[in-house]
């Protein structure tokens, strides 16, 4: 018979058939013994590999859901909610409220099941649940996505508290539902705090005593489409955009209306229910027409 | 024991001889040292022959015939394609009952097993690549066997019902693979799952669609229940009808023999089982050493790809609430992914393939020709050679390239930086991604050569999408790179263009990345860059 092109394939004789088979078991061991050599090293890459990954879907979380709040850099918004990415919150925060877990578990609970207490806070907002066991978007692995991500700040944010690069951290208003009667009882009963007089417009709009206005809207930046507040609008030049944004409402009244009831008018690109609603029960009637004047003038003083 | 007389006689040292030879004839089940010693040094047996005594005392070789007729040893016959596809079933076996150990088929666990497979168990990711890529090649192999069956016309009289059971097996290993594709429980197994139980769906009548759609996915929608399903399928039940189907495949091709090339046979004629004396090669020595050894060396090509080509992918974790951009079936049904894009669901997802499943088993009744040479059988090989093109064009429409191209803004991100999967930008990584604002119009050039790179394919994509599209005019786009956190970039992509009546519109999509994220493609050479840690600053 003719011996074809291929005949190099028939290998006739076992002892190079035996052979082949021992150099193809070196060959295979030799690689196992190389994997195997690596293989600590593999791993390590590969935790840190999946770490990472967490941190980039909770950027993702945190960019969608949070930074409206929190600041796009988690510093916080002065009024609207506290700073992640400070010093006091990964040194001294978890001392300060006597958790006794780890830091991982307390961003992780406090994603999960939010911040429901609305009591005479200085926020504007609570922190909704955002677990899906508490009603919430987020999956379980979401979740301790947003976690890591927020951790993820500790390097930055214990450089903090040069006077370039101070902590952002916001001291809480003391809030009297949270005190605690003389023998761990219930608590007292909030002794409303009574107003001293008229407050300025300026200590209104930014002052320690204020709404916390200048968290969202900044007043040096004009509002355009190159340069728009993330938050809130930009009110450098509010005094000319007022009277135009509502049709039949003069500025006076749609700033006044605006601060009163914010939701009756989003503009494109903002979202309701972020600013908070209740100005008109936290500022006289006084007080909102002065800012509103101050705040629709042109030569406006800080 | 009478050991004082048979000292004795023998003396001690050849008594000693004796009962090692009478353990060494014990494992390998009859055959005695000196035979063993002859048959490696390539001496024809005595008569009667000694090496058939393992067939009928060994069980694990009682199945297997004594001789094979010379002309089917050769390795061009067969290819040993069917020995391997039982081969790889039992590395399948093997390999799936090690990742067994780490898996929990929930849709809470499943996911994080996969994650802790990888980074905790030493090896862990090499049995998971080796099973991925052992499940691929056979499904790859068991269709060779299938094509090469064909070609030789080995599915004639007498083996038909071989071919029928063959088929079958073709079948349940196709099924076997996808039902394992489900259990990472991630995006590609999530929604490659969800369409391939979909067109269960599509069966006529309705209400026998939905109820099959309904068992398999154990709820309207792929959750719990569905995992355990597919992991049950893949674990338990489709080896088990796979096991079954073997033996009685194997037990037909030992009862007919394998057929002989078709030139040493008269048409019409099997002789398969009549072989002459001077033609046989006996198992016991040369087809064992001969298979043994091919197997030997498949292992070694598997674990060397699987070291260093292959990868089992694994993307984020299942989302139902998301659809990835561009979701794929595995490559073994772009075909049928191909045909759904041309057909309707119940045409192109039930009927057709059920029609090619029956028409598949008929071929050995539908063709009457009792020659299977080559030259005799030109409508068959040449049909079959067709529906073999016809087969890779249909796969090469289901891929993403055929008629599913996204907006242009969407697809340019997409082949950068794609949803999921690594990209080009992933490729460069963290360490080549310089902070910073480059505008495509502004031909930007940076130090790093291949982040260059990436602007430059960046304007050349948005350049040829303006010329294919016209409703995508003067084109630009800009890419920013900002430091996020320490160690996490933002990449954000925005493209404006035009549209046809002049409107300027807009397309933004952000990216993070992480420093220490490795991102890997299925195919190619792994990154073995973990070796040596770059120098600490």
């Amino acid at each position: 018979m003719k011996r074809p092109w291929y005949s190099f394939l028939y290998i006739r004789s076992p002892l190079v058939k035996i052979g082949l088979g021992i150099v193809a078991v070196m060959i295979s061991i030799a690689v196992l013994l190389f994997l195997g050599v690596i293989e600590d090293r593999r791993m390590a890459a590969q935790t840190a590999n999946w770490d990472g990954r967490a941190i980039e879907k909770g950027a993702e979380i945190y960019a969608n859901n949070c930074y409206t709040c929190h600041g796009p850099d988690g510093k916080g918004l002065p009024g609207v909610a506290p700073a992640l990415h400070s010093k006091y919150f990964f040194t001294q925060r978890l001392k300060d409220v006597g958790w006794t877990g780890s830091l991982h578990d307390y961003v992780a609970s406090t994603v999960a099941a939010g911040r429901p207490s609305k009591v005479k806070s200085q926020w504007a907002q609570m922190m909704p649940t955002w677990s899906q066991r508490f009603g919430g978007p987020l999956r379980d692995d979401q979740v301790n996505n947003v976690t890591a991500f927020v951790l993820n700040w500790e390097k930055d944010a214990l450089t903090q508290g040069t006077p370039d690069n101070p902590d952002p951290w916001q001291p809480f208003a003391d809030a009297p539902s949270k005190a605690v009667a003389e023998g761990g009882g219930a608590p007292v009963a909030e002794t409303p705090v009574e107003p001293t007089g008229p407050r300025s417009p300026q200590e209104l709009f930014a002052g320690a005593n204020g709404m916390g206005c200048s968290g969202c809207h900044n007043l040096d930046l004009p509002q355009t489409a190159d340069s728009r507040g993330p938050v809130g609008p930009n009110m450098a030049n509010l005094y000319e955009t007022a009277g135009s944004m509502v049709p039949g409402q003069d500025a006076e009244t749609y700033v006044y209306n605006s601060i009163v009831a914010p939701n009756d008018y989003i503009h494109e690109g903002y979202m309701a229910g972020i600013m908070p609603q209740n100005f008109a029960e936290r500022m006289t009637e006084e007080e909102i027409r002065s800012l509103v004047a101050w705040l629709l003038d042109p030569n406006r003083q800080r | 024991m009478a050991v004082q007389p048979e000292l004795e006689k023998k003396g001690f040292a050849q008594t000693v001889l004796d009962a090692a030879d009478d353990v060494f004839t014990r494992i390998t089940a009859g055959i005695p040292a000196g035979e063993v010693r002859r048959m490696l040094r390539g001496e024809a047996p005595g008569r009667p022959n000694p090496r058939l005594k393992p067939h009928s005392e060994a069980f694990l070789l009682h199945i297997k015939p004594t001789y094979y007729h010379e002309s089917v040893t050769r390795f061009t016959h067969t290819f040993r394609l069917g020995l391997l596809s039982t081969y790889l079933f039992f590395v399948e076996t093997i390999t799936g009952l090690i990742l067994m150990i780490w898996y929990a088929p929930t849709p809470e666990r499943a996911y994080t097993d996969m994650i802790r497979l990888l980074s905790n168990v030493p090896f862990g990711q090499l049995m998971r690549d080796l099973h991925r890529l052992g499940a691929e090649l056979m499904v790859l192999i068991v269709t060779a066997h299938m094509v090469r069956t064909y070609l030789t016309g080995s599915y004639k009289a007498p083996r038909q019902f071989t071919w029928f059971t063959g088929v079958i097996l073709l079948v349940v290993t196709l099924f076997l693979s996808f039902s394992g594709y489900l259990l990472p429980w991630d995006q590609l197994a999530f929604w490659a799952v969800t369409i391939g139980t979909s067109m269960a769906e599509a069966v006529p009548p309705k209400v026998v669609g939905e109820t099959v759609n309904l068992l398999a996915r154990g709820a309207p929608d792929i959750g719990a229940n569905g995992l355990m399903r597919f992991y049950l399928l893949h674990v338990l039940f489709l080896p088990l009808v796979l096991f079954l189907f073997f033996f009685v495949h194997y037990y037909k091709v030992v009862h007919f023999g394998i057929s002989l090339p078709s030139d040493e046979e008269e048409i019409g004629q099997d002789t398969a089982n009549k072989v002459p004396a001077d033609r046989r090669v006996y198992f016991l020595p040369d087809v064992m050493i001969d298979e043994a050894t091919f197997l030997i060396g498949f292992t070694a090509l598997m674990v060397v790809i699987t070291a260093f080509f292959f990868s089992a992918p694994l993307e984020s974790i299942a989302n139902p609430q998301s659809t990835p951009l561009h979701t794929v079936a595995p490559w073994y049904f772009y075909w049928l992914q191909g045909l759904l894009k041309i057909a309707d669901k119940t045409i192109a997802g039930v009927i057709l393939p059920g029609v090619l499943l029956v028409l598949l088993i008929a071929i050995p009744y539908l063709d009457r020709n009792p020659s299977r040479r080559g030259r005799d059988r030109r409508v068959a090989i040449i049909s079959g050679v067709v529906a073999g093109i016809v087969m890779i064009i249909l796969s090469w429409m289901g891929t993403p390239y055929y008629a599913v191209q996204g907006a242009p803004s969407v697809e340019i991100v997409q082949e950068l930086m794609p949803e999921e999967g690594m990209g080009p930008v992933r490729e460069i990584g963290y360490a080549h991604l310089p902070l910073g604002k480059y505008d495509t119009r502004e031909n930007p050039v940076t130090d790093d050569e291949e982040f260059n790179h990436i602007l430059h394919e960046f304007e050349a994509s948005i350049a040829a999408f303006e010329e294919k599209d016209p409703s995508f005019n003067q084109a630009y786009g800009i890419l920013s790179v900002t430091q996020e956190q320490p160690s996490l970039k933002r990449i954000t992509w925005e493209i404006y263009w035009l549209s046809p009546e002049g409107v300027q519109d807009k397309f933004v999509r952000t990216f993070f990345l992480h420093e220490d994220s490795l991102y890997w493609e299925q195919y190619g050479l792994k990154d073995f860059s973990f070796v040596r840690p770059p120098a600490e600053e």
